[in-house]
C-alpha cells in the first residue's frame, strides 16, 4: 500500500476535527471539504458537517465537484440550511469549527485572501474572502491550512492585508477586539503541522520527507519547533480508503503542484500496513 | 415604493434589462457557478450599460464578463473568483489592479446584515466581526459603536438598498412568483431590500404550477419577469441543468489571454443575443447539461 501527499494531507486536516464538533468549510477548497467527510466516516461519525456552498446538513455527496455549490453535494442531506440561517448560527456561536486558507497566512494566522501589494493598486487581486471576516470572529477554532508553503511567499511574518482575523492584529487580541471564538488552533501545510500556543504559529509535526531545515528556508517568520516535534501519523487503511472513496475525481489534487503531486509515500520498512 | 399588485409583468427580456440604469446599484443573484442572471448580464452589456455598482456574496463569470465589457464602475462582492479549479477571475483581476474598477471587497455575513436592516427599515446592524480585519478600511461607511446594553464595541453597518436586484429562476408565473432550487443564496434577501426585482425564467408556468413547486420569491416583491431559457447558462439551474465547466474554462482562458480573445468572446457569445448564444454554445451541448439527472455516474462524468 502507498499514498501521496494530496491523500495524507487530507488525513491530517480530518484530524483536528473532534467528535460531535459542527464544522464548516468555505468555497473553492476540495481538501478541506474532503476533510470533513473524512472525519465523519472516521473517527468523527457524530459530527455535523455543513457543506460548504450548499449548507446541506451531513450529506452523502457521490463525489466532489470541481465547484462548491453544486447539488450534487446536498446529496443524502434531508436539510439544507439557507445562507442566512449558517451565518446566523456562526455567528451566535453555533459553529466549532472552520476551515480557512489564504495567499498569505502569517504567524499569528491573520490570512489574505484579499490583495498581494498595497489593497489600492494590488500587485495580485485575490478573489477575495467569502464571509471569513466575520465567521473568524465568532467560530469556535480555526483550522488553517495551505498547499503552498513550499512557495516561500505563503507563510509570512505580517500579511499584507488581513482579510481573516487571527490571534492579533495590530488593533489587538481578539479578546481586547472582543470576538468569541477562538481563533485559529492548526495550521497544516504540504510540509508540517503548526499549532498556535500564545498564538504564535510553532511546528509540531513534520511530513517525513521534510526537513526542519526546508521548512525554516520557506517559511517568513522563526520557526520554533515543539520540544517533542515529531512526524505526521501515517494515515490509517480506514482513512485512506474514506479519502479515495469520498473524491473519486480526485478535486483535492487541484491544490497542489506538480511537484508536490509526485510525493508517494510507502508504510516504513518492518510495517505491515499504515495502521 | 410599496408591494407590488397583482398584474401582468412578462416583459422581454431586452425591456426587462432597459428598467436598470446606468451607475445603478445593482445586486447580482445566485452564487459562484449556481444560478447566476446571465441572459440579463449579457443583455446589459448588448445595451451599453456603464458605471454599475455592483453588489453581491461569492460571484464568478457574472461580475468578470460586466467588467470586462466595461460596465463597471465599483464591485462590492465577498469574493470574485473561479474557485481552485479555474483560479482568479482575470477581467476583474486586471481592472483591480489597474484601478480601473474600486473594489470595495465584502463579506458574507456583513452583506447580510445590510440587506436585513433595508428589509426591516431600520438606518443599520452591528456585526461582531470585521474590527481588525483590513476589509474594514475599505469601508469609511461603517462605525464603531458602543452597544447601550453591554457595552460591547461592535461595527455598524449601514443599510442597503439596491436599486435593482436582479435574479434568474427555474421557473415562475408571469405575475413574478418564483420558484428556486437550494442553493437560494441572497436571492431572497435581494428581493426584499432592493427597489426593483428583475428575474428570468428558463421555463413560464401557471401559477398553479409554481405553487405547487413552492413559491421562494412572491410576485409581490417582483417588478419584471422575462423567459429566458438557459438564462443562468453558464452558471447551473438545477433540476434543469449543471453548470458548463468546459464553457467557463473558455471564458477564463479568453479573458487571460487579452482584450483580443475577449472581444471574440463577447462576439461569439454575448453580442448576437441570448437566440445567438444558445446556437454558439449549441443545442447539443446545453441539452447535454441535463444528463446530471439521468444517473450518478453521468452526473460524475459530467466533471470528470
Amino acid at each position: 500500500m502507498s499514498w501521496t501527499i494530496d491523500e495524507w494531507f487530507v488525513v491530517a486536516l480530518a484530524r483536528t476535527i473532534r467528535p460531535r464538533e459542527t464544522v464548516f468549510h468555505g468555497f473553492g477548497s476540495p481538501c478541506a471539504q474532503v476533510a470533513m467527510h473524512v472525519a465523519r466516516r472516521t473517527h468523527a461519525p457524530e459530527m455535523v458537517l455543513v457543506e460548504g456552498a450548499m449548507y446541506a446538513i451531513n450529506p452523502d455527496p457521490p463525489f466532489i465537484p470541481p465547484t462548491s455549490n453544486d447539488a450534487s453535494l446536498s446529496r443524502g442531506a434531508a436539510y439544507s440550511m439557507r445562507f442566512e440561517e449558517f451565518f446566523d448560527a456562526a455567528v451566535r456561536g453555533d459553529v466549532d469549527r472552520m476551515f480557512l486558507s489564504g495567499g498569505q497566512i502569517d504567524v499569528s494566522g491573520n490570512t489574505n485572501v484579499t490583495a498581494i501589494g498595497p489593497a489600492a493598486r494590488p500587485k495580485v487581486k485575490l478573489g477575495g474572502g467569502g464571509g471569513g471576516c466575520n465567521l473568524s470572529a465568532t467560530i469556535g477554532h480555526l483550522t488553517l491550512w495551505t498547499t503552498r508553503h513550499r512557495s516561500g511567499q505563503t507563510l509570512v511574518e505580517a500579511c499584507d492585508f488581513i482579510t481573516d482575523i487571527g490571534h492579533r492584529t495590530p488593533l489587538g487580541t481578539r479578546a481586547e477586539l472582543g470576538f468569541t471564538g477562538c481563533g485559529p488552533q492548526w495550521l497544516v501545510t504540504e510540509l508540517g503541522v503548526f499549532d498556535f500556543p500564545d498564538g504564535r504559529a510553532r511546528l509540531v509535526q513534520l511530513f517525513p520527507d521534510v526537513s526542519l531545515a526546508e521548512v525554516r528556508a520557506v517559511t517568513g517568520f522563526p520557526v520554533e519547533p515543539a520540544g517533542d516535534l515529531r512526524a505526521v501519523r501515517p494515515p490509517s487503511v480506514a482513512e485512506l480508503a474514506a479519502v479515495r472513496s469520498v473524491d473519486p475525481l480526485a478535486v483535492r489534487r487541484s491544490e497542489f503542484s506538480l511537484r508536490e503531486l509526485a510525493r508517494v509515500f510507502e508504510p516504513a520498512a518492518g510495517q505491515d500496513c499504515a495502521c | 415604493v410599496s408591494l407590488q399588485p397583482p398584474r401582468d409583468k412578462l416583459a422581454s427580456l431586452a425591456d426587462a434589462a432597459a428598467l436598470v440604469s446606468d451607475g445603478a446599484v445593482v445586486a447580482l443573484g445566485g452564487g459562484l457557478s449556481a444560478r447566476l442572471p446571465m441572459a440579463l448580464v449579457r443583455e446589459l452589456i448588448r445595451q451599453g450599460r456603464r458605471g454599475l455598482h455592483l453588489v453581491g456574496s461569492a460571484h464568478s463569470i457574472d461580475v468578470d464578463l460586466l467588467v470586462a465589457a466595461g460596465a463597471v464602475r465599483r464591485c462590492e462582492e465577498s469574493y470574485v473568483g473561479f474557485e481552485q479549479d479555474l483560479g482568479l477571475a482575470p477581467a476583474y483581476r486586471r481592472a483591480a489592479e489597474e484601478g480601473s474598477i474600486e473594489v470595495a471587497e465584502s463579506c458574507c455575513a456583513t452583506l447580510l446584515a445590510q440587506l436585513r436592516a433595508a428589509e426591516m427599515g431600520v438606518p443599520f446592524l452591528p456585526v461582531r466581526g470585521v474590527r481588525g480585519s483590513d476589509i474594514a478600511g475599505l469601508h469609511p461607511e461603517y462605525a464603531t459603536i458602543t452597544c447601550p446594553f453591554t457595552g460591547e464595541t461592535l461595527i455598524a453597518v449601514p443599510a442597503l438598498r439596491p436599486d435593482f436586484a436582479l435574479l434568474h429562476a427555474p421557473c415562475g408565473d408571469r405575475y413574478g412568483n418564483l420558484h428556486l432550487e437550494q442553493p437560494y443564496v441572497l436571492d431572497e434577501r435581494f428581493a426584499s431590500a432592493s427597489r426593483t426585482v428583475i428575474a428570468t425564467v428558463d421555463e413560464l408556468v401557471s401559477t398553479d404550477q409554481v405553487a405547487a413547486s413552492g413559491v421562494t420569491i412572491p410576485a409581490h416583491l417582483v417588478t419584471a419577469v422575462a423567459l429566458a431559457p438557459f438564462g443562468a447558462h453558464p452558471a447551473s439551474c438545477y433540476p434543469r441543468y449543471a453548470y458548463d465547466r468546459d464553457h467557463l474554462r473558455e471564458y477564463v482562458s479568453a479573458a487571460q489571454s487579452g482584450p483580443d480573445d475577449l472581444d471574440k468572446y463577447l462576439a461569439s457569445y454575448v453580442y448576437g443575443g441570448e437566440d445567438g448564444y444558445q446556437a454558439a454554445v449549441g443545442a447539443d451541448r446545453l441539452t447535454a447539461l441535463g444528463d446530471w439527472s439521468r444517473s450518478t455516474a453521468a452526473w460524475q462524468e459530467m466533471f470528470a
